[in-house]
């Protein structure tokens, strides 16, 4: 074993483990995807550019000043693709394949981005609300120059802020929920004022911009040849649903959307853990302790992968999960983890109204799935449409993976991840329960890797052929 | 629950499905119980290869014939399930690799397999996508290939069009003998049939086990790679001369390697777990027979199981001892010569002579539990 | 696209054959997008254009060549004399 702990994920809950478990002595190694640890949340700024301070772009610094003084093993930049039991993963970096094994592993693997499909979707200059906070955060770009800003949560107010900042125009902000909805998350909100104070900020900027904000519309469709030009909105009720009332159509030239996010949690499932749908969530979760133990032996998982609860309760998840890793090491004893473990439960728990409110805000709506037009793609990697889907269900499919056999709808290079949980309720209002249609399953490589990368140098002498079959 | 089948098929992989179809076809009443949906396991997960060159020389005859079934599956099936039929080339890059091609692909040709070698420079223009470094090639135009993950699709539409009734997510539990035939215990209720057809690939030994048949069943767990889209890298089937790479472009661009390389797992748990250093393993071998492979990305890796007796040949036939009781399956490469063995053993059932002989297990039970096979 | 607020230094790359201005270290999809090329790829049935979506190395649509080898955009920043490939319909 050359490690004590692997952990996958240098967000704020991935690193925050690392964190903590190296500092009772484990050995950890520390692997993400990016170039520098923070996760989306924390994501650090390319270098070289000079962007203005930010509570975001501080924590990130904060964090991997601290990781840098630490004794974790930081392999960033790599594409893991094979993460096997007991445990080993493969990872490509800069000098080819790398193999470590721990007999520990915990998933901090963050969320992705949930768009409800509408027509025009796919269009180039259409981009993820999360996907915009990069561009701003890290890339210093603009979506555009023209932006339309539509979808749910808290996301909406944090980008129309940042395109404002940076010198780009806010068309609207269209929002699926309405100020009661907002208001009446208040008493949630107000356990987090600094939070709140934020957001309140984001509000009075933006009023001050004079930016129309379209409460309780959605995104009927996209329109544009080559890529977006005009977004057309359309009221909705408090389920999501569109309702009669004057359609809105805006020139745009970008136009970014989120409807919540989906927990990557695709190394659980890779270990078929137990998992449980939760909406709230975002969707299936792995089963979990207290301090992120899933049901297999070694295997812990953290953060937004484990379920949405947004970066507070991912910060203290992650130091528990570490923690945990350590006293099932054997390296802080019973009194001396439940001590450890005290101020970070607290954190969590303090985090906890905050981060309900929030997840809530970003739930799956039922309705607004159920209004997808039949003719509109929900797999963009295979172009499935709505109605193939359906068409599956009329030949027989049942689940998620017999739906994928039918139509190659989650086939494609992203693996699923953008049209899993979709496609999951599609199916699910004919079969009765997402539970029953249940979910993809899980398969290496966690990322598309080139075969040429995989495959480094090599002497086809010194190929382990097996053994031929009989003859 | 009162009906009584003619015939009670338990598994619904390619063969228990096509046993099933020619049966009701025949005029029979037939129930087909399946544990999952139809074709996900071994039946759905592979790869998909109609090829004569990693045939055991014994099943030649009946894979020719099973080829020519998948070359029309439209006909008979009423769906194409995606297959191409397309040359296939066994390539040989060094020496001993040339020696074990020439007599395997003799072999295979003795057996009726229309196989010719052919110089490195020859299968350049068969196939402009393979190595230069081909020193030969078995050459064969009966080969091809179908789009394994459609099987399901496919067979369910024929079988509800045929009257079969599918009890699909219906695992059974256990086979009782009772004077008109047998009474199979499933999660929903007994299923009485006349006659019953074992064929649950590797799960047919705890299944012959509930009629106190001893038959040693090995799993094989067969690692596969699929790429994601890539242009036009290839045209063939391709393989080396051990047997241990096949592999395809499929007409949407993904291309499919496998070749049977073994990842961790067991009957009870599926394929578990892959092998990285054998994904690399076959990765090297994949891009060593076609070089342009090497710009494509993989898309998804993952395992699927075979059965395998102690002869590597099929479990075919009556169940000895036991009157209207039958095994199928157990074939190697069972994809391709699937279709037709378990055809022949529809006709069996149905009262005909078989065209070919079937593969009954009696020589497997006889030879006591001291061999397990030429390995 | 990108703001002018940086000193980091023009390179040139090439995008289908054609040279394009870029800053060395930018993301290469802020580089395309500032030039209009927004379409990358186009999708594999319908042909309908596609560009880069997720921008967090997740989604997949902005694969294109880079040098010959397939790279997702979204994460590779940009160095002088790269040369880049759309993709067509796969």
């Amino acid at each position: 074993m050359s490690h004590d702990v692997i952990i996958l994920g240098a967000g704020p809950a991935g690193a925050n483990a690392a964190l903590a478990a190296a500092e009772t002595g484990l050995k950890v190694a520390l692997f993400d995807q990016q170039p520098e640890a923070g996760g989306q949340v924390w994501r650090a700024p390319l270098p070289g550019l000079a962007l203005p301070a930010s509570p975001e772009k501080a924590g990130g610094d904060a964090l991997r000043a601290r990781l840098a003084a630490s004794s974790v093993d930081l392999r960033l930049g790599r594409t893991v693709w094979s993460v096997g039991a007991h445990f080993r993963l493969d990872a490509l970096g800069p000098d080819g394949n790398e193999t470590v094994e721990a007999p520990r592993l915990i998933a901090a693997t963050g969320a992705h981005e949930r768009v409800v499909p509408f027509p025009g979707w796919t269009l180039p200059g259409v981009i993820g609300l999360a996907a915009a906070t990069v561009l701003l955060k890290s890339h210093g770009a603009l979506p555009g120059q023209r932006v339309v800003v539509a979808g749910c949560g808290p996301l909406l107010a944090a980008v129309a802020t940042g395109i404002v900042k940076m010198g780009g125009t806010v068309v609207a902000i269209v929002d699926l929920a309405g100020p009661g909805d907002w208001l009446r998350l208040l008493p949630a909100l107000a356990t987090q004022p600094r939070l709140l104070a934020r957001g309140a900020g984001w509000a009075l900027k933006l009023g001050g911009k004079r930016v129309p904000v379209h409460f309780r519309h959605g995104v009927r469709a996209a329109l544009g040849a080559d890529a977006v030009a005009r977004v057309r909105l359309a009221p909705v009720d408090a389920q999501g649903a569109f309702t009669a009332g004057p359609e809105i159509t805006l020139e745009a030239d970008a136009l970014t959307v989120g409807h919540g996010l989906v927990p990557g949690n695709e190394l659980p499932r890779l270990f078929r853990t137990e998992q449980t749908f939760d909406r709230r969530r975002g969707g299936f979760v792995p089963v979990l302790d207290a301090f992120g133990r899933t049901s297999l032996d070694g295997l812990y998982a953290c953060g937004d992968g484990a379920g949405l609860r947004g970066v507070l309760v991912a910060e203290a998840a992650g130091q528990l999960a570490g923690l945990a890793c350590a006293h099932d090491a054997g390296a802080l004893t019973a009194a001396a983890f439940a001590e450890r473990t005290k101020a970070p439960a607290a954190a969590a728990a303090q985090a906890r109204p905050f981060s309900d409110a929030m997840a809530g805000m970003m739930a799956l709506r039922p309705a607004q799935v159920a209004a997808i037009p039949p003719e509109t793609v929900v797999c963009r990697c295979e172009d499935v449409t709505r109605a193939e889907i359906e068409a599956a269900y009329d030949d027989g499919a049942r689940d998620l993976n017999q739906m994928k056999q039918f139509t190659r709808c989650g086939m494609g290079p992203c693996q699923g991840r953008f049209c899993g949980d979709v496609a999951g309720e599609i199916l699910a209002a004919k079969v009765g329960s997402r539970e029953k249609v249940g979910t993809y399953t899980a398969r290496p490589p966690l990322r598309p890797v080139p075969l040429a990368d995989l495959m480094g140098s090599f002497d086809y002498g010194d190929i382990p052929i097996p053994r031929p079959a009989p003859l | 629950m009162s009906t009584t089948y003619d015939l009670a098929v338990i598994g619904g992989g390619v063969h228990g499905s096509t046993c099933a179809l020619f049966a009701a076809r025949g005029g029979m009443k037939v129930a087909l119980i399946e544990r999952g949906p139809l074709c996900r396991e071994a039946s759905g997960v592979n790869a998909g290869t109609l090829t004569m060159q990693m045939t055991r020389v014994a099943l030649i005859p009946y894979a020719l014939r099973a080829h020519a079934m998948w070359a029309n599956a439209s006909e008979w099936l009423g769906h194409d399930v995606g297959v191409v039929v397309c040359d296939g080339l066994s390539l040989a890059f060094t020496e001993q690799e040339e020696e074990l091609l020439s007599f395997r692909a003799g072999k295979r040709r003795e057996a009726g397999a229309p196989i010719e070698l052919i110089s490195g420079a020859d299968a350049l223009r068969v196939e402009p996508g393979i190595s230069d470094k081909v020193r030969l090639a078995g050459y064969c135009k009966v080969d091809g290939y179908a789009n394994a993950y459609l099987t399901g699709l496919a067979f369910r539409r024929a079988l509800l069009g045929a009257g079969v009734d599918l009890m699909e997510n219906t695992p059974a539990s256990g086979i009782d003998r009772e004077e008109s035939g047998f009474a199979v215990k499933t999660a929903t209720g007994v299923v009485r049939a006349k006659r019953v057809v074992l064929a649950g690939g590797v799960w047919i030994e705890p299944m012959l086990g509930w009629l106190g048949i001893d038959l040693p069943i090995k799993t094989l767990i067969n690692q596969l790679v699929v790429t994601e889209r890539v242009r036009p890298v290839m045209r063939t089937v391709v393989g080396i001369a051990n047997g241990l790479l096949s592999l395809k472009q499929y007409p949407h661009g993904t291309v499919v390697i496998g070749g049977g390389w073994q990842g961790i797992g067991d009957r009870e748990r599926g394929g578990v777990e892959l092998m990285p250093d054998r994904i690399v393993g076959n990765v090297r071998l994949a891009c060593h027979a076609i070089p342009e492979l090497k710009d494509a990305r993989v898309a998804r890796a993952w395992a699927g199981l075979e059965a395998e007796t102690a002869d590597a040949l099929p479990a075919a036939g009556p169940i000895p001892g036991i009157p209207d009781a039958y095994v199928c399956g157990s074939v190697h490469s069972g994809y391709t010569s699937g279709p037709y063995i378990a055809r022949l053993l529809a006709d069996r059932i149905l009262g005909h002579e078989p065209a070919l002989p079937l593969f009954p297990i009696d020589r497997l039970l006889n030879s006591g539990d001291a061999e397990r096979g030429p390995q | 696209m990108a703001q002018e607020t940086d000193g980091r230094p023009v390179v040139t790359i090439s995008v289908d054959g054609a040279p394009l201005e870029a800053r060395a270290g930018e993301m290469l999809t802020t580089a395309l997008a500032r030039s209009g090329l927004l379409r990358l790829r186009q999708s594999p049935r319908n042909g309908a254009p596609r560009g880069a979506f997720c921008h967090m190395g997740v989604c997949q649509e902005c694969a294109l060549h880079v040098d010959g080898a397939v790279r997702q955009a979204c994460l590779t920043p940009v160095r002088a004399g790269m040369a880049v490939e759309r993709r067509g319909v796969l």
